[in-house]
């Protein structure tokens, strides 16, 4: 599959602070790729960048071929960008927004007002005609995924476009986005929540102070870290615990294998001291790799 | 015909937020009618005249300073100007988007005291010279708020540096009252502000009152602060790539 995002050693300083320091990687036509990291790390700088919002320092970025700084014009026309902390009118319907966002981009209002009705319903909200001030948190982020989707752009860069939406909300955004992913299109979404990129994600770039720290699948990335099995347990501690993360009143224990696993339940003073016990995932990878917890 | 949807498109969400917000509008409509009560009450039908002639002017020059500051700072605030920045949308069709948005507001501020003035016996040609007056008061009203509002790096509250603006420039200066009402020096002082030559233009163009400036000065004038908000403008603007 062709290339449709390149980020080739990215560097953007503000005064003092460096943002990007040599962020590389790549995106797929047909791909999701998930941009995680720490806040601060670089995510959001990266994708202001490749949306032509910002200049970089150093370095290059490409969408679809087109370098983002000279060919910022043939950029534009392909890419849809939801940015961080986004506001609305809060006045319009979720209808009135899509439409509105649509003819911005060049669509006719009758076609605006199709396709609006197509992706509403598609994402729930075909009966919501209350202006946006009187509707939940997620039903305006998926007002604002909606017309996102609806913009048919090749590139969708979303930051952080799930916040705040319930997880069955979440679940029909998920679906929706990856549709659009089938259908051919790229998507650059950057989240916090570990659980959403293991769900979504064909790949994971772990950004951290400004640069690309793993490139990879979830599954890649979780195969990276030694452990394969986790338990949540209540305090107090069995004694030599070589792997452990402090949450206060608990702990979050990793296991190489499933007998060291199994060595350890045995070993419990209480059993109902186990609170949960399960598989290594993204989350944990995305701890473990960044070193902020393996003990 | 892509690039006609684009601009309605910024207009469409504008039009439909001023519709439910009409009570900016009644507010406009309110100062409008006070002011002539005002006029009519102190100077009869010359003051009430020279009131609608100039509200014209205070009209088209607070939508672009007022309104369109703040509809812009907003859109900073909010991230609709990032949003528009990675999109088709150019630059210049965000803001005739923009402008045609406030389309609620030109009625009530500068057509309704444009029909008021024919109602008062101001002819057409003067009154197609007052809405040339009042077009290039919207576009150096807007050109000064925007080189202001793009130049805020963290805009929190827009309307706290628009509003005093247009308090300052239109009701501290000869506006609303006649520049011959002030002393020698203190006209000097009044070209300071924009709206003067713009007030000044207005009174020539219709003979509403007298005027201290002659036409070649007022005009003169008002294209020296089109030209100077224009290359004050031109620093702050940027559509994106900035640094």
């Amino acid at each position: 599959m062709a290339v449709a995002v390149l980020a080739d050693g990215l560097a953007k300083r503000f005064g003092a602070v460096e943002a990007l320091r040599g962020l590389s990687f790549a995106a797929r036509k047909g791909e999701l790729v998930v941009l995680a990291g720490p806040n601060g790390a670089g995510k959001t700088t990266a994708v202001r960048i490749m949306t032509t919002n910002l200049k970089p320092d150093g370095g290059r970025a490409e969408v679809l071929g087109f370098d983002v700084v000279r060919e910022y014009r043939e950029v534009r026309k392909r890419i849809y960008y939801v940015p961080q902390d986004y506001g609305v009118y809060w006045d319009l319907t979720p209808s009135e927004y899509v439409v509105s966002v649509l003819m911005c981009r060049g669509f006719s209002h009758r076609e605006a007002r199709r396709r609006a009705r197509e992706w509403l319903d598609a994402l729930g909200l075909s009966q919501a005609d209350r202006p946006l001030r009187q509707l939940s948190g997620g039903q305006v982020r998926r007002a604002i995924v909606a017309a996102a989707l609806a913009s048919e752009a090749e590139v969708l860069f979303l930051d952080e476009p799930t916040s705040g939406i319930d997880v069955e909300a979440r679940r029909e955004v998920w679906r929706a986005l990856r549709e659009r992913v089938r259908a051919g299109a790229c998507i650059i979404l950057t989240t916090h929540d570990m659980g959403e990129a293991e769900a979504v994600a064909d790949k994971v770039v772990i950004v951290k102070e400004g640069r690309a720290l793993y490139e990879g699948s979830p599954r890649d990335l979780v195969s990276k870290v030694p452990f394969a099995y986790r338990a949540v347990v209540r305090k107090p501690a069995p004694p030599a615990l070589d792997h452990a993360v402090d949450l206060g009143d608990r702990l979050i224990v990793y296991f190489r294998s499933r007998s060291e696993f199994d060595g350890f339940v045995g070993g419990l003073e209480d059993p109902s001291q186990l609170l949960a016990a399960g598989s290594v995932g993204l989350e944990d990878a995305f701890i473990l790799l960044l070193g902020g917890g393996a003990a | 015909m892509r690039a006609f949807w684009r601009v309605f498109g910024v207009a469409y969400a504008e039009l439909l937020f001023w519709k439910r917000q009409w009570m900016w509008l009644a507010q406009s409509l309110m100062y409008l009618l006070g002011f002539a009560v005002i006029a009519i009450a102190w100077g009869g039908l010359a003051a009430l005249k020279h009131i609608i002639v100039v509200s014209v002017i205070a009209g088209a020059w607070g939508i672009g300073l007022n309104v369109i500051g703040q509809m812009v700072g907003w859109h900073k605030l909010s991230k609709q100007y990032e949003f528009h920045v990675a999109s088709p949308l150019s630059l210049a069709e965000y803001y005739a988007g923009v402008v045609l948005g406030q389309v609620p507001f030109l009625a009530a501020d500068v057509a309704v005291p444009l029909a008021a003035a024919l109602l008062l016996g101001v002819p057409p040609a003067p009154l197609l010279a007052l809405s040339a007056i009042a077009l290039a008061a919207l576009a150096l009203g807007s050109f000064l708020a925007l080189a202001v509002v793009l130049r805020i790096r963290n805009p929190m509250n827009i309307s706290a540096v628009t509003n005093p603006l247009y308090s300052l420039t239109t009701i501290l200066p000869p506006v609303y009252y006649p520049m011959s009402a002030l002393p020698q020096p203190l006209r000097l002082l009044a070209l300071a502000s924009p709206t003067t030559p713009l007030a000044e233009l207005a009174r020539l163009a219709t003979g509403a009152a007298e005027a201290c400036l002659d036409p070649a000065a007022a005009l003169g004038l008002a294209a020296a602060w089109l030209l100077l908000s224009a290359v004050a403008l031109k620093g702050a603007l940027k559509w994106g790539l900035e640094d």
